[in-house]
């Protein structure tokens, strides 16, 4: 008998933390003579600050039952698939190969997905899509535990996760062990507390077939060996896109298989009523992601936006351009077009996701030395009370 | 550089000059635009002999003289890729310090023609003929070929090109030469005229392939384990291909110039009734003739056959050439220690290729003339005799001898 | 030999006379796959809209290799070609030989077309030096050398490269409980190396692109000038340097006003100061690089004594360096009693 868990996670930021989780995983396990094995998901590596990626772990009675995994990128039958960052409900598209994954799409029939989040399950289930079997969504509530490649931000969400999934999936881990692996490895009693907390208040919904984001994920069709041309060869992007209704303006060609709606964990909105056209939004864009519009504004496309804020700290204007978190989100339209339709409209919805502090305290890693001693502090009052 | 061009002789001329003189010629025959040149022994006077016609206002390319080996082959690798054609060349080490840009260049599809003037690798630090070097590409996707002397070093050297730059192949072709015998000696060769190569080589053709601002495509990005299979895939088609292609341009060859009318793969000489066939590629099939006909003299049924094409293999035409003898002597100028039988890389693409066989010949493995040393008629006859002695008993005491090795 | 060397005229890009002037067009544009405030990509990104349409771009194997053309698909407008880790330079002399000779021989038309290789600091400070260096010497090729510097091999994992300041953490050079700071080495000043060495070269530049405007029109001018350019481009790593993406342009800025990263050109063999560097050259106050390191969590374990020796170096090249950031040798008593004496000699003349 076998049990997998897998972690899906912000690349980078949640790169620690996500070995953590499956680490200590098979370390529980072993505490019940069984044996495991914690791994990345090889192609995502070299991983991207932002973009998702996947971490597993596989734990069995016996060797022979282990070693079907011994040789794959992924397992395709997880007991528990836990995700992170909640934005990543919205799916996963991996840096290295095309399409969008459905964040419960590996999760077995009648498993689990599991979430870190301050959303409700309904709201969490906008973003997931459908899938035809049941399965169930779990919430530990807490926000994104990011940080980055050297300085972890410890807040416990590491071993709250594993006490959550001792309770979602005692067949894989249970409680006791989980506790003495925590022990073993951090001899820390408050982060054992943490995990037992968290194993008491994770909530459960069951999600039948019919509920959760009807939308069809993107897929990409790998073409034959002979489809291919010859020589590495692939055609350049065209340099403009004709945009309809458009006289001026101008939108860059943009990759057409390859969008970053998967990678944002935040996104820019703009007030183009205080917007002084400065261009330095557009021009700073990493992604080249700002469309011109033709009143000379500045769009930032969602196809092309990864979130990184760079527009927000090069804006000379105040709140002009507020990075929101991307969950407060349900499409990817053109925030111009919503603007130039009705202009009312727009300014209380802008209004609505900039004072929205839920949506908008929150950051990528690391800023200052000292600033995450700082939250960590609270962060573990809370979760440990 | 550059030079203008003064019109080449107009008639088939015949000069007394070494094999890598003769490439140089059939280089300004084929009029190619881009080399890159880095000293080393002996492949190197090639790359003067080129420097020469363009200084002389003979041939009108861009001569480029590299910092390494690895720059050369990378220069002229982006050379092709905007549509140039392009010569490359090196030896021993050197060869294996541009591994990397040669390892690369097969996938990227770009028709580049080298020279490898066959040495034995460091350490110790050796000038003489050793096949090792030229070897490390066999299974990369390089096309490979042996020639023997100065003329087929010539004839061949145009062919690779038309093989290369075909659309059906556009793949990169090393020619194999050995040091000092074939890349110094000077001989008589016959040098054709221009309008005959111009009616035997079309210009090079990258067509959607080209890069150019007037074709903006992206070429060789990185791939992940969805592509690489299809690629390789692709790699294996066109080295099919290439032998259909080959056997075109010998034949087309052989209508305009009158050469190279004889089997593109294989050289039989005296295989058809032996007993007892030697097998090898390069200059060695000069001393392996010479002793062949002295046991022919003594009523011997001996043979030889050489190989011309490594890559693609001929597997048909050496099946047919040696599936009637009863024994086959594989003579390498290379080693693969530790390989089957300790046999060297050519005994054992060769097996291979006889295994299939319903009657196969028992295959021994010579290993010869490593570092340059002489393959003599001595040498020849106690190949030989060993492979009468299989012939005749139908035993093989012994798969592998070293032949000239003192002790 | 003056007689028989052929330079092929270049576009005359002239400079952009303001961010409202710029054109509009991206030549590199999204769907890139690089990590969220990728200075590097936006180094891409200014570089092409700099050259424009008519350009051949060669990249070595790297992060704006990997992350930016992975199969299938591309984030290139303009035409371009993966090139080996260390062969930019020969790149460049490859592709601007092929298109030389073929204009020559009438086979493509005969237009100005640029040629541009870039290359990591690894590719470029590392294993490509002499390819580079080779490259530089070639007059009579058209083509610029572009070193993207985000000091580590960040595409394999951020292993630590020549270019990786003193001290930082890489996965080469983790600070452990024996042993602090692994990584001991100070950086190479390359542009300035390749500068002093190569007498062919008429254009060095060290460009930063949180000062987009400037290093476009670098890029443009190194394009127009002929011959054989460099330009090394500082370039904030969110992903190795450990900081919120957000941070990227004002990291940028740091580098410059600290001190630690200092903004030149060398045109024809004349070096001047841009930008902020050129205040500081001129004794402006540069603010503690205690500023830019904090906010980095590749630092996050230097010691006050390690800031203050990282500072001391900064403090050294400005105030000890024949050319700060560029020429990392001092003058001699004999040279500088020799200048005194010429310019005391100078000075008497005119009176």
């Amino acid at each position: 008998m076998t049990g997998s868990i897998e972690v899906v996670y912000r690349g980078i930021f949640q790169k620690t933390l996500g070995q953590r989780i499956t680490r200590g995983i098979v370390l529980a396990a072993v505490k019940e003579g069984k044996v495991g094995i914690s791994f990345g998901r090889y192609g995502d590596s070299p991983e991207r600050n932002g973009i998702p990626a996947k971490s597993f772990a596989v734990v069995a009675d016996n060797e022979e039952d282990l070693q079907t995994y011994l040789s794959r990128y992924e397992p395709t039958d997880n007991d528990v698939t836990v995700v992170v960052d909640d934005t990543l409900c919205k799916g996963v598209e991996s840096w290295a190969w095309y399409g969008l994954q459905p964040i419960n799409k590996l999760t077995q029939p009648g498993g689990v997905v599991l979430t870190t989040s301050m959303q409700s399950p309904e709201e969490l289930l906008e973003d997931c899509h459908r899938k035809d079997t049941e399965w169930s969504l779990a919430v530990l509530k807490g926000i994104a535990s990011f940080s980055g490649l050297w300085v972890y931000k410890d807040d416990h969400t590491d071993v709250r996760v594993l006490g959550a999934i001792a309770r979602l999936a005692p067949h894989v881990v249970k409680l006791e062990s989980v506790e003495a692996a925590i022990q073993d490895e951090w001899q820390d009693e408050l982060k054992v507390t943490s995990a037992r907390k968290a194993y008491e208040r994770v909530e459960t919904r069951k999600v039948g077939p019919d509920e959760g984001n009807p939308e069809k994920p993107y897929e990409f069709q790998l073409p034959k060996w002979w489809e291919m041309k010859e020589g590495l060869v692939i055609p350049g992007i065209p340099v403009k896109q004709d945009v309809e209704g458009w006289e001026g303006g101008y939108r860059p060609g943009r990759n057409p298989t390859f969008k970053k709606f998967a990678t944002r964990t935040m996104r820019p909105v703009i007030d183009f009523e205080i917007c002084t056209k400065c261009t330095l939004c557009w021009l700073q864009c990493p992604d080249s992601c700002f469309d011109v519009t033709p009143t000379g504004h500045y769009d930032a496309n969602m196809e092309a936006c990864c979130g990184c804020g760079v527009c927000e700290a090069v804006c000379p204007v105040e709140k002009c351009v507020t990075m929101v978190n991307e969950a407060a989100f349900g499409d990817n339209a053109s925030q111009f077009e919503m603007y130039e339709k009705d202009t009312d409209t727009y300014k209380s919805w802008l209004k609505g996701k900039i004072e929205d502090k839920v949506t908008t305290d929150r950051y990528h890693g690391f800023q200052l030395r000292g600033k995450y001693e700082e939250e960590v502090q609270e962060i573990i009052r809370e979760v440990t009370k | 550089m550059s030079v203008s061009t003064k019109a080449a002789p107009v008639a088939d001329q015949e000069m007394l000059i070494s094999g890598c003189a003769a490439i140089a010629q059939a280089l300004r025959l084929s009029d190619i635009d881009v080399v890159t040149a880095y000293p080393i022994r002996p492949y190197d006077t090639v790359m003067q002999a080129v420097a020469k016609l363009i200084s002389n206002g003979e041939l009108d390319a861009e001569y480029i003289v590299a910092a390494s080996e690895h720059d050369q082959f990378e220069i002229v690798k982006h050379a092709s890729a905007v549509g140039a054609r392009v010569f490359c060349g090196s030896s021993g080490v050197g060869w294996m310090y541009a591994m990397e840009a040669i390892a690369v260049t097969p996938a990227l599809r770009l028709p580049m023609v080298a020279l490898v003037g066959n040495r034995a690798l460091d350490d110790p630090g050796a000038f003489g003929c050793e096949h090792n070097d030229a070897l490390c590409v066999r299974d990369l996707g390089w096309m490979l070929t042996w020639v023997d002397t100065a003329q087929e070093a010539l004839d061949t050297a145009l062919i690779a090109y038309r093989v290369a730059e075909d659309r059906r192949v556009f793949l990169p072709c090393a020619i194999g030469a050995d040091g000092a015998f074939l890349t110094h000696s000077e001989v008589l060769v016959k040098v054709p005229n221009k309008e005959k190569v111009d009616q035997f080589l079309p210009k090079y053709d990258r067509g959607d392939k080209l890069l150019h601002p007037d074709n903006p495509i992206t070429i060789a990005p990185q791939v992940n384990e969805d592509w690489v299979m299809e690629i390789r895939k692709q790699n294996d088609d066109a080295m099919r291909r290439a032998r259909g292609v080959i056997q075109e341009a010998y034949r087309d060859f052989h209508k305009i110039f009158g050469r190279q009318g004889g089997n593109p793969f294989v050289e039989s000489y005296m295989a058809e009734d032996a007993d007892v066939i030697l097998f090898g590629q390069g200059t060695l099939s000069l001393p392996v003739k010479v002793g062949i006909r002295k046991l022919r003299e003594q009523g011997h049924k001996v043979g030889f056959v050489r190989l011309r094409w490594l890559r693609p293999f001929p597997t048909p035409e050496v099946q047919e050439t040696l599936s009637r003898a009863k024994a086959v002597g594989v003579i390498d100028r290379d080693y693969s220690f530790g390989s089957p039988n300790h046999g060297a890389v050519l005994y054992n693409e060769l097996r291979s290729a006889l295994y299939d066989l319903p009657n196969r010949p028992h295959v021994i493995s010579f290993i010869c003339g490593l570092g340059g040393r002489e393959v003599t008629l001595d040498s020849v006859t106690e190949m030989s005799e060993i492979l009468l002695k299989v012939a005749k008993t139908g035993k093989v005491e012994q798969p592998n001898y070293w032949i000239g090795v003192r002790g | 030999m003056a007689t028989e060397l052929t330079v092929l005229p270049t576009q005359n890009l002239e400079a952009f006379k303001g961010v409202k002037k710029l054109t509009v067009e991206e030549y590199f544009t999204s769907g890139h796959r690089t990590c969220q405030g990728c200075e590097s990509a936006l180094v891409m990104k200014l570089m092409a809209k700099a050259a424009g349409p008519r350009t051949v771009i060669l990249g070595s194997t790297g992060c704006m290799y990997v992350a930016n053309t992975t199969y299938y698909s591309t984030s290139w407008v303009v035409p371009w070609m993966h090139t080996q880790l260390g062969s930019s330079g020969s790149a460049a002399v490859g592709t601007a030989a092929g298109l030389k000779v073929l204009m020559r021989k009438n086979r493509i038309k005969q237009e100005p077309i640029n040629v541009i290789a870039f290359c990591g600091d690894g590719g470029g400070a590392d294993m490509g030096l002499s390819s580079i260096s080779a490259a530089l010497t070639y007059p009579e090729y058209n083509f610029l050398i572009l070193m993207y510097d985000n000091e580590s091999y960040a595409n394999t994992d951020i292993q630590l490269s020549s270019m990786t300041p003193y001290g930082a953490n890489t996965t080469f050079s983790p600070p452990g409980k024996a042993r602090r700071i692994l990584h001991k080495r100070w950086k190479k000043n390359v542009a300035g190396m390749l500068a002093a060495g190569h007498p062919e070269c008429r254009y060095v530049a060290t460009v930063d692109a949180s000062y987009a405007l400037e290093m476009m029109n670098r890029i443009r001018k190194a394009l127009t000038i002929g011959g054989p350019t460099f330009i090394h481009s500082l370039d904030p790593c969110p992903k190795g340097w450990d900081y919120d993406p957000i941070q990227s342009h004002d990291l940028g800025e740091l580098a410059v006003e600290t001190g630690v990263w200092p903004l030149f050109e060398i045109e024809d063999g004349v070096l001047k100061f841009y930008g902020k560097s050129k205040g500081i050259a001129q004794g402006r106050k540069r603010k503690p690089v205690r500023e830019y390191l904090l906010r980095q969590g590749r630092f996050a374990h230097f010691t006050d004594e390690d800031i203050e020796y990282f500072q001391k170096k900064i403090d050294l090249m400005w105030d000890r360096w024949l050319i700060p950031g560029a020429v990392c040798i001092e003058m001699g008593d004999d040279i500088r009693k020799q200048l005194a004496r010429a310019e005391q000699e100078v000075a008497a003349a005119e009176a």
